[in-house]
């Protein structure tokens, strides 16, 4: 992951002077990452572009609301986490009715030890399958769960940035990414992880 | 004393760092022991790298920023 670099306020009076190299510059430092994170939230190629193409337009209609302090990834990022919502407001129900019960519990006894036991995932991760599967599990992830995840553990971004961008507390963040890892393990294991 | 269910929502909620040092001294003194626990923090790691194995088939083509700049710079 590229560093995030705080944004100048001379850059950004270029942009809202709409400075071809300064676009070019915002374009070329972060469509690629934002991108490659709308794929991963499950659109198809050419949306994802679509989207992308959407998340500088609105960033560009909203520079003068721009805090300098902020990372220019981070505002993106947001930007992009808000228009994934609108475009998935059929996810974001199903978010809703999420089952409150926690995956990971249903692990342990009423002492707190394990009850069923992780499996041992290392035959399988092995496998070309991996990635495969994993793509489908990920798949049948709740929209929030899944941009938690993506952002956690494919964008690799500090969880105080992830909190920003989806507007999220710590805490929140923590449910989220634990219920994202415990149905990713489910879902993997009932794809032929062995419990030993 | 610390259980496994308390040092697994830890771990798969990412809460380890921000715990105060002696709490994150018991986790690391639990998962030495602890075989169940230490298959499950080997198991988030996998979880990763395994995730991190979907970017390179989630990449745009080359020519996506020149695709961009050209239709932003129509606006």
């Amino acid at each position: 992951m590229t560093p995030a670099i705080p944004i100048t306020e001379a850059f950004l009076d270029r942009l809202r002077q709409r400075d071809p190299e300064a676009l070019a510059e915002a374009v070329n430092e972060h469509a690629r990452a934002l991108y490659r994170a709308a794929r991963a939230f499950g659109f198809a190629e050419p949306e994802a572009e679509d989207l992308v193409q959407d998340v500088f337009t609105t960033f560009l209609e909203k520079l003068d609301g721009f805090e300098g302090r902020s990372l220019l990834r981070t505002w993106l990022f947001g930007i992009l986490h808000r228009k994934t919502l609108e475009r998935r407001r059929a996810s974001m129900i199903q978010d809703r009715t999420d089952a409150i019960e926690d995956v990971l519990e249903s692990r342990f006894d009423e002492r707190g030890n394990w009850s069923r036991p992780p499996a041992d995932l290392e035959r399988l991760f092995l496998s070309k399958e991996l990635g495969k599967l994993i793509r489908v599990c990920m798949d049948g992830l709740p929209a929030s769960q899944r941009e938690a995840f993506v952002l956690r553990e494919v964008e690799e971004l500090e969880t105080g940035e992830i909190c920003k961008i989806l507007d999220v507390s710590a805490t929140n963040f923590g449910v989220l990414i634990h219920r994202a890892r415990g149905r990713l393990r489910d879902c993997l294991e009932s794809k032929g992880w062995s419990r030993s | 004393m610390i259980t496994c269910k308390e040092v697994a929502t830890l771990l798969a909620s990412d809460q380890v760092q921000s715990q105060i040092w002696w709490k994150r001294m018991e986790i690391r003194l639990h998962l030495a022991m602890c075989g169940m626990c230490s298959r499950l923090a080997g198991q988030l790691e996998q979880l990763r790298s395994a995730a991190r194995q979907t970017r390179e088939e989630n990449e745009a083509d080359a020519g996506l920023e020149d695709r961009l700049i050209r239709r932003l710079s129509r606006r």
